[in-house]
């Protein structure tokens, strides 16, 4: 019988595996991009592989996130740091939904603008490094330690919003996506 | 594409069971049927007989209503990497409304500070004996049976999930109050949990009590007394220093009156850090302000690239994938 910990182990190697990945090739797509140190005619194969890393990094996330709550002592959210986790992969989440939608939008000629170009490669990596850190976080609340520590982040303090505050940043941001989503005139 | 998603949600369905299944982490303290009615090792038939031995040390003649002491005692403890080893009390074993309280016996404390038939604890490395101790409140008159189970794993590597129970149940007589007998009123509720950093004022209720006396003791230290203050009406009261660090404070009472000499069981308090507590569905809320905001965000700032225009924009590149 495999527990939820050895399956949460499993689908965060995953998770993280791709999203390390994903960070490289984006920070190679970006210095490609830019026609730094000659990576010029290596750009489609880091776009291809950073895009589709961090497509397989989200896929591999919902299976992260259900065997870590399966795996974790205590009911609900019990520990600041858990709250903080959730806050911060969220915010993951969502950036690599962005970057992903404006690379399915854009296309490959995203890359031949110069601040799409810039954006891009700065959104991918954002994205990895905030999957990082709440990685970071998962060991530090489990073990009592991890790599990040170094950082002396914040854990124990959590910026919680009142609820109102919530929904309305969440109203904007859907009136915002559709406002998006819309052609502009011509 | 239908086959497809029916694939998944049947994977889906199949990789379930397997997340809760076995829990070598624990499930925390809780009210259990035995070998949580399948709940926590799987089914009966999964787990493997536990080699520890579990003897249950319980007066046989208790009188209705008053506390008593029940204690578990695990010999023998085997336990996976984490030294987790869940003792049960029980009054049965069929795995169906077989608590104590389905029994009509009321759990006041255990000595993990809990209030549950259920109790986790942590075994250190080379610990071979662990005991728990339960306070109980007698049921009705009559004969009554309990019985003590195990739950632990192995460190050999296999996974296995193992149960252990008494050989025989202890039996319990529960007999009728003699009416002098100096005694704690029914009604009283002895606190089981604290804050650190603040004293405990325990305000006790009695029966044919004309005098008292209090001890207690840190977790099985040294016994000291506490002065206890007559309010009148058989109410007394009296305070429990605070406690700088998570520890269990054991107390009780021996009571005096016209009847014989009583005295309670020892009556477990422990204390605890401050619980953080939030409001969840405004970190739910707020979870997902924050997913869609840092995705329309960024959205928004590629939105100055213009898209591509005569050409598919699905297509990566298209000039290597078109004729």
């Amino acid at each position: 019988m495999v527990s939820a910990g050895t399956l949460h182990v499993i689908a965060t190697e995953l998770a993280i595996g791709a999203y390390a990945t994903a960070g490289v090739a984006f920070l190679l797509a970006g210095l490609a991009s830019h026609g730094l140190f000659g990576l010029g005619r290596h750009l489609r194969t880091a776009d291809l592989a950073a895009h589709f890393a961090l497509t397989f990094g989200l896929l591999a996330m919902p299976f992260a996130m259900a065997t870590g709550i399966s795996s974790s002592p205590g009911d609900g959210i019990d520990h600041p740091l858990l709250i903080n986790k959730m806050l911060l992969g969220s915010g993951a989440i969502g950036l690599a939904l962005g970057v992903l939608l404006t690379r399915r939008r854009l296309g490959a000629g995203l890359w031949d603008d110069r601040a799409g170009r810039r954006w891009q490669s700065l959104g991918g990596l954002g994205a990895v490094g905030l999957v990082l850190i709440t990685a970071s976080m998962g060991g530090t609340y489990t073990r009592g330690e991890s790599l990040l520590d170094v950082l002396s982040l914040p854990y124990d303090v959590v910026p919680l919003m009142p609820m109102w505050l919530s929904m309305a940043v969440l109203g904007l941001a859907l009136v915002n996506l559709v406002l998006i989503r819309k052609p502009r005139a011509a | 594409m239908k086959r497809v998603a029916i694939l998944l949600v049947v994977a889906a369905l199949l990789m379930a069971p397997s997340f809760g299944a076995a829990n070598p982490n624990g499930v925390g303290e809780g009210t259990f049927d035995a070998q949580c009615g399948g709940a926590c090792h799987g089914d009966a038939d999964m787990n493997r007989t536990s080699p520890s031995t579990v003897s249950l040390e319980v007066p046989t003649e208790v009188y209705e209503g008053l506390l008593t002491s029940v204690s578990v005692t695990v010999t023998g403890v085997q336990t996976t990497s984490t030294g987790v080893l869940g003792i049960f009390l029980l009054s049965d074993v069929t795995g169906a409304e077989d608590t104590p309280e389905d029994d009509g016996w009321t759990i006041v404390s255990n000595s993990e500070g809990g209030t549950q038939n259920y109790a986790e604890v942590v075994v250190a490395p080379g610990v071979m004996t662990h005991t728990v101790e339960w306070t109980l409140r007698a049921p009705n008159v009559g004969e009554y049976q309990l019985h003590a189970a195990i739950h632990h794993g192995t460190q050999d590597g296999s996974g296995a999930p193992f149960f252990g129970v008494t050989e025989a149940p202890a039996e319990v007589e529960v007999q009728p109050v003699p009416a002098n007998l100096p005694r704690l009123s029914d009604d009283f509720q002895a606190p089981v949990l604290r804050t650190l950093g603040e004293s405990t004022t325990v305000r006790l209720s009695t029966e044919a009590v004309s005098d008292l006396e209090v001890e207690w003791r840190v977790d099985g230290g040294t016994v000291r007394t506490a002065t206890a203050t007559s309010e009148g009406n058989g109410v007394w009261t009296f305070d429990i220093p605070a406690s700088l660090e998570p520890v269990v404070v054991e107390w009780r009472v021996h009571l005096e009156g016209e009847g014989p000499k009583q005295t309670t069981p020892w009556l477990a308090l422990q204390s605890e850090e401050p619980k953080f507590t939030v409001d969840e569905t405004a970190a739910y809320v707020q979870a997902f302000a924050i997913l869609f905001v840092t995705m329309v965000a960024f959205m928004s700032l590629q939105r100055r690239v213009a898209p591509p225009t005569e050409q598919p924009k699905i297509l990566p590149f298209p000039n290597e994938v078109m004729p």
